[in-house]
């Protein structure tokens, strides 16, 4: 029982310590098709998180979040955020890649 | 009224509806939480100001002044309005987005063109679909008031010569047929307009095939 508690603790601390490095959201989003759009999504991202740098990219279809360190945002949070903006959240990914970093890897695509 | 300056009036108001285009075609509801101003110079024979805030992304609501002018400057209709527009339809695809729009409002029309103030309405729609390229919009407007009736019914095809991004300017050149109905003014107007927007600001400019100059400019924030 020990030994069981300690590997759930263990887990729980790694599964946090992914969460504290996952600093950036990318987010696939169906409807973006004008500056408007992105505009709108991209006030909506920052009432999430005020301190949030955000990249809305039209041409892929993406909308790209940079959380303060230690800060993340819930998929419903995030789901409700895009919905209630008008648009489609297709899917959600994180990393702890920069914006430009994401930037780049869609204009070496 | 005698029925030549009535005649006149009506000739001079539909001439002047003639230069709405640029605003009638521009989304009602720009964004959840977003205010939209807008303001049209029409030839010199209309000017028009719009100011709608939008609580959400599938309505709006807000005020517009209409002044329209004959081309000699002596007669004049003025409307102002409140008006509210309702996003009944989204269709968000991988690259594009569809719309179905309706709206109604209600104000007050005076002017020289007939006696006294009138209550004035109106009602529309708007079926849009767009994407980083292409551009389609058909746009139904009914205009009512004791003094005049009239509907005004726009097709748009837009077409950008490039594929704008958010931080890039987009170019957009839209051609635009437009039928009225009622009894304003019968006929079919054919512009070409020259659509240009960055981040939340957009003009537009355009002639038409008598070679009359549209202009519009409008402001999201």
């Amino acid at each position: 029982m020990k030994r069981m508690t300690i590997i759930c603790i263990n887990l729980l601390l790694a599964l946090a310590s992914a969460g504290a490095a996952a600093r950036t959201i990318e987010m696939q989003v169906n409807g973006l098709v004008c500056a408007f759009c992105a505009q709108g999504i991209e006030k909506a991202m920052k009432r999430l998180d005020p301190g949030a740098d955000v990249w809305v990219s039209l041409e892929n279809r993406m909308v790209a979040v940079k959380l303060k360190p230690g800060t993340d945002i819930p998929d419903a949070a995030l789901r409700k955020a895009i919905t209630d903006a008008g648009y489609a959240l297709v899917k959600v990914d994180r990393s702890d890649r920069t914006l430009d970093q994401v930037r780049a890897s869609f204009i070496r695509k | 009224m005698k029925y030549p300056d009535r005649s006149r009036a009506l000739m001079a108001a539909g001439l002047a509806l003639l230069l709405m285009a640029p605003a009638a075609m521009a989304k009602p509801i720009a964004y959840a939480r977003g205010t939209t101003v807008m303001a049209e110079y029409g030839a010199g024979t209309m000017n028009e100001l719009q100011v709608f805030y939008a609580p959400a992304y599938w309505w709006s609501g807000g005020v517009g002044a209409l002044q329209l002018r004959s081309e000699d400057g002596r007669l004049r209709r003025d409307i102002e309005y409140i008006r509210g527009n309702l996003l009944l339809k989204r269709w968000n695809l991988p690259a594009a987005q569809a719309n179905v729009f309706v709206w109604g409002g209600i104000g007050t029309a005076h002017g020289n063109t007939f006696a006294g103030t009138e209550t004035a309405w109106n009602a529309g729609f708007q079926l849009d679909y767009e994407t980083r390229r292409l551009y389609g919009s058909f746009k139904s407007d009914l205009e009512e008031a004791n003094a005049y009736s009239h509907r005004i019914d726009t097709l748009q095809i837009g077409w950008a010569p490039y594929a704008h991004d958010y931080d890039t300017l987009a170019t957009w050149v839209v051609l635009q047929n437009r039928h009225y109905t009622g009894d304003l003014f019968h006929g079919v107007e054919t512009a070409v307009l020259l659509r240009l927007f960055k981040g939340g600001a957009w003009v537009e400019a355009g002639v038409t095939m008598q070679g009359k100059l549209q202009a519009m400019a409008m402001l999201n924030f």
